[in-house]
């Protein structure tokens, strides 16, 4: 199967499209079939159709699915199975048939299906209540915020942030302005690999013994990085440091669209400085080992350590214009 | 003929200026209000919260003349002269917060929810019957205007029985507000003052309307005489339109405040206490909810009278009935989530810290049950089509690609629900590698999620025109053509928003939210242009055979009742969300709620209520059904019966 893989970038769009392209395989069989005169009844095809997207979403995706949303997933391909058999009325009655049979008992195959029936799914029923009456030694599930509301300000080493309006000083252009757009066009690509536009200029190579401005403020954001931040949060910025597995939950992972890419630089502003202990209520259970690095590097150091992660990672904060 | 003319000009002459008659009286109520713009600020009757009694004792006769004090708006920074009392500062005691053996904030909800959902209802419907009437009007088929004419009369029976329970439900509410929280109430009806004046003032130019419009049905049915009642439609939904955006201001007062200063005090400016960040966005999201919300209702009273009718005659009408207003819940369903899109947006800017409390944050998991509920809204009406081209000659044309339809929107929807935050055991968080998964997690991001449900709008569109086709073939000697740009543009479309929905993830998010515009444009370009094209080309159309109105299959109806029950429970999930984004506020950082109950109730919590809620709707609007239908002694009039009588005719026998 390792012609199959999933490849990271694309993973989502290519699971999209091995159940559709699955789909169509399927209706094309039962065309087929169909057409020889030996097509599949509605009721198994619905059936098979179903058990077949459980299995794929169990077996097939990796990591693991957690079973909440499996379960969201497999009640809404239910639902979807249900609205296709029962899209028409003639559909209806052909999905409807076995059952039916099996419940009026029309011969003698389907009254023995009807006593088996009729005596494993009490069974099942009652097996499903006992083992959810069996005591449980798991841990509880939590329902984590992984990004708490910020408040509106924040104090860092006695100076007042507003969260909403203030800019990271170091994300300058050439004239020392701030300047978004310059330096976003400076990060690297956005692509797997994730590689410098040009490592022989300056102006996009942090590494560059002539890089000025905010690339040299990148590498120093950079230097910070690794001295602190990569024991945790790994070389990649992928929340798989050296350290990363001594934690439940593993530290954050950057290059994930869903984390530093969807928030605002001053978000991140916060969460470093404040680290886990400083999550607010919401953010119960806390379970951030993440120190308060407002104790250990100054409000500068932190500005380019965050910028340094956006350039890293080739996402661009979040922004309101 | 030229007396004829005259006579007609004089009639006319006289129903004009009849209508502008009763508009001058229904606006009295404002005018007379007017001066009280001024003033505002007072305390409320009974007198300033007991704290705000004891600071003005403290400060004794020196401040008889003190000096004008001058305030900074908290919003639009602008200064004013304070005019009113400081926000109460509360503690957890019975003098701020009187209360039974019971969790107030519990009661107040439920009495809040009761009068929202009839109020919604009550404003949707005079809109519906509205369109219906105008459309009777200028219909050019007598036995269609006559039906016309009939549902919109038989809208406004329904709405006057939930009228009177609307106006029951506001007097509950109010004495909930003054016996559980008397400082907080007084508080706002301090600041509030003329504004609720002209409130009630415009409530009882609302009854008078209602009652005119209502028992002049019959009085009022040929020439212009229909008009002038038609008109008042106009007048009745006005003034309806008017009251919500009173209301609205309330809220958005309490979640966004303007027109005071730090410390809660009146500045004198009631455009400003108004007029605040989320004031419009909400108006907007309301008239739109209100009108879903109010079809889907109408749609389950259809459908409750289909499935226990007696006879084929009694059937047809109903289905007829309810396919009208499903499809009139279902047109303002589809701009929905671009209104709450803006409301959002204004959320986020107004607040970052709210936005993200809302959609990334405590109360991100309710979002995901509201995106739920969205796709069963869609889901539902797009089966309810499906079935609707059952009761069609030809209708079995389209039926064979539903499973693609299906699978569409299936995708779409599974993209839609996939939570950011995933619930899940220590055992998988370890098994998973992280908060993130690499796969899902893309899913659980906007851009993603824009994508997912503009593919579930447009293939609901796509849905429609089936439906409009279904015993129809176009005959324009285009028609190939036309068939050919139509499945394009859709495929472009479909293909145009995945496109984007990836692209999302390689650019700012700045820019990112810019991308949901051509999103957006293509499915509303799918709505306008396909729909407009496909009416086109149906302009010359063979007809397969007649719609056999009455003989569709029994579980679309049930579908009906789903849809009304969704949009209920999602009424009442996005009023609870928007409440309680304030977390420990009664006015957003100007007024905190210091009682027992300041905290986020669990989801499961939440959701009982919710759903405790929507049951005590559907027993009480189950009543409204009854009544309505004790005084349905007249048989519906089939649409293919001839009708004496000049076009436009009203129902009759009223």
């Amino acid at each position: 199967m390792t012609w199959l893989k999933l490849v990271e970038g694309y993973m989502p769009m290519q699971m999209i499209s091995e159940l559709a392209c699955s789909i169509l395989v399927f209706a094309l069989i039962n065309w087929s079939l169909n057409r020889a005169g030996m097509g599949i009844p509605k009721f198994w095809a619905g059936v098979g159709v179903w058990i077949y997207i459980q299995l794929y979403l169990k077996y097939r995706i990796y990591p693991p699915i957690p079973f909440s949303v499996r379960a969201i997933y497999g009640t809404v391909s239910a639902c979807g199975i249900f609205m296709w058999v029962s899209g028409s009325e003639d559909a209806w009655q052909e999905f409807k048939r076995p059952v039916i049979n099996v419940m009026d008992g029309i011969s003698g195959f389907h009254k023995s299906m009807r006593t088996v029936a009729l005596i494993v799914i009490p069974l099942a029923l009652g097996g499903f209540a006992y083992n959810s009456f069996l005591p449980s030694f798991e841990e509880p599930i939590e329902l984590r915020t992984v990004h708490p509301a910020p408040p509106a300000t924040t104090k860092v080493h006695g100076k007042t942030f507003v969260l909403q309006v203030v800019e990271n000083p170091y994300r300058v252009n050439n004239e020392g302005k701030y300047d978004q757009a310059y330096t976003d066009a400076r990060i690297v690509e956005q692509a797997m690999g994730r590689l410098m536009k040009d490592v022989n200029d300056p102006n996009y190579n942090p590494w560059d013994p002539n890089a000025e401005g905010y690339t040299k403020y990148v590498r120093e954001g950079g230097e910070i990085f690794f001295q602190n931040c990569h024991f945790c949060h790994g070389d990649n910025l992928n929340g798989r440091g050296l350290w990363a597995y001594a934690f439940n939950p593993i530290p954050a992972n950057f290059t994930d669209a869903g984390t530093i890419a969807q928030l605002q630089e001053t978000f991140v502003f916060w969460r470093v400085s404040k680290g886990g202990i400083g999550l607010p209520g919401e953010g119960f259970p806390w379970a951030s080992v993440m120190p308060p690095w407002e104790q250990h590097l100054t409000v500068d150091e932190i500005w380019k350590v965050v910028m340094f992660e956006y350039w890293h990672t080739g996402y661009y904060p979040r922004t309101w214009d | 003929m030229g007396r004829l003319t005259s006579g007609r000009a004089g009639k006319k002459f006289l129903a004009v200026t009849g209508l502008f008659a009763m508009g001058v009286m229904l606006l009295l109520p404002i005018f007379v209000a007017l001066p009280a713009l001024a003033g505002g600020g007072a305390p409320a009757a009974g007198g300033p919260p007991p704290d705000v009694v004891a600071a003005q004792e403290a400060e004794g006769a020196e401040g008889e003349e003190a000096k004008v004090e001058i305030g900074r708006d908290v919003y639009y920074k602008t200064e004013g002269p304070v005019v009113g009392a400081p926000a109460p500062k509360t503690q957890d005691t019975a003098e701020f917060y009187p209360r039974y053996n019971f969790e107030s904030r519990v009661l107040l909800w439920v009495a809040n929810q009761q009068h929202l959902y009839y109020g919604s209802f009550v404003l949707a419907v005079p809109i519906f019957c509205m369109c219906i009437e105008f459309a009777g009007l200028v219909s050019k088929d007598r036995a269609m205007a006559k039906k016309y004419d009939q549902l919109a009369y038989d809208f406004i029976k329904i709405s006057l029985t939930a009228y009177s329970l609307t106006a029951i439900l506001g007097g509950i509410l109010i004495f909930t507000f003054l016996t559980l929280y008397p400082a907080f109430f007084g508080y706002l009806s301090s600041i509030f003052r003329p504004v609720m004046h002209i409130y009630a003032l415009m409530f009882v130019a609302e009854s008078g309307t209602l009652y005119i419009y209502y028992y002049g049905w019959d009085k009022m049915k040929e020439g212009m005489l229909k008009w002038l009642h038609a008109s008042m439609s106009v007048v009745l939904n006005v003034i309806g339109t008017v009251l919500m955006f009173l209301a609205n201001s309330w809220i958005g007062f309490m979640m966004s405040p303007a027109g005071v200063d730090e410390q809660g005090r009146y500045l004198g400016n009631i455009w400003h206490v108004l007029h605040t960040a989320l004031w419009n966005p909400l108006n907007v999201h309301r008239i739109l909810g209100n009108m879903a919300f109010g079809g889907g209702v109408v749609a389950a009273y259809a459908a409750y009278r289909f499935l226990s009718a007696k006879n084929d005659e009694e059937r047809a009408h109903y289905d007829w009935m309810g396919y009208i207003a499903m499809a009139l819940g279902v047109a303002f369903l589809i701009p929905l989530p671009f209104a709450g899109y803006w409301l959002m947006r204004e959320v986020y800017a107004y607040r970052q810290q709210m936005g993200i409390t809302l959609m990334g944050g405590l109360l991100a998991w309710l979002f995901i049950i509201q995106a739920t509920m969205i796709g069963i809204l869609f889901l539902t009406t797009n089966y309810y089509l499906w079935q609707a081209l059952g009761r069609m000659t030809g209708g079995e044309r389209f039926q064979r690609y539903i499973k693609y339809f299906v699978f569409i929107l299936v995708v779409g929807l599974l993209v839609f629900i996939t939570p950011h935050t995933i619930v899940m055991t220590p055992a998988e968080l370890k098994a998973m590698g992280g908060q993130q998964h690499p796969v899902l997690g893309n899913y659980g991001v906007m851009s993603a999620k824009n994508g997912g449900i503009n593919a579930i709008i447009m293939t609901t569109i796509a849905s429609f025109i089936w439906y409009q086709r279904g015993n129809r073939v176009p005959a324009v000697k285009w028609a190939k053509f036309g068939n050919i740009f139509l499945i394009t543009f859709f495929v472009v479309a479909h293909l145009n928003n995945i496109w984007v929905a990836c692209y999302g993830y390689f650019i700012p998010a700045n820019v990112r939210i810019g991308l949901s515009v051509p999103q957006v444009a293509g499915t509303l370009s799918c709505l306008f242009i396909g729909s407009a094209l496909n009416l086109a080309m149906l302009k010359q159309s063979r007809e397969l055979g007649p719609i056999r109105w009455g003989q569709i299959a029994p579980r679309s109806q049930y579908a009906l009742i789903m849809l009304a029950t969704a949009f209920t429970w999602m009424m009442g999930l996005m009023g609870y969300i928007r409440s309680s984004v304030r977390l420990f506020w009664h006015v957003n950082e100007i007024m905190r709620d210091n009682s027992p109950w300041a905290y986020t109730h669990t989801i499961g919590f939440g959701a009982n209520v919710i759903s405790f809620n929507v049951l005590f709707f559907w027993i009480t609007i189950m009543f409204v059904f009854w009544l309505g239908a004790l005084g349905a002694k007249k048989a519906p009039v089939p649409a293919t019966q001839p009708v004496p009588g000049a076009a436009p005719q009203p129902a009759t026998g009223h």
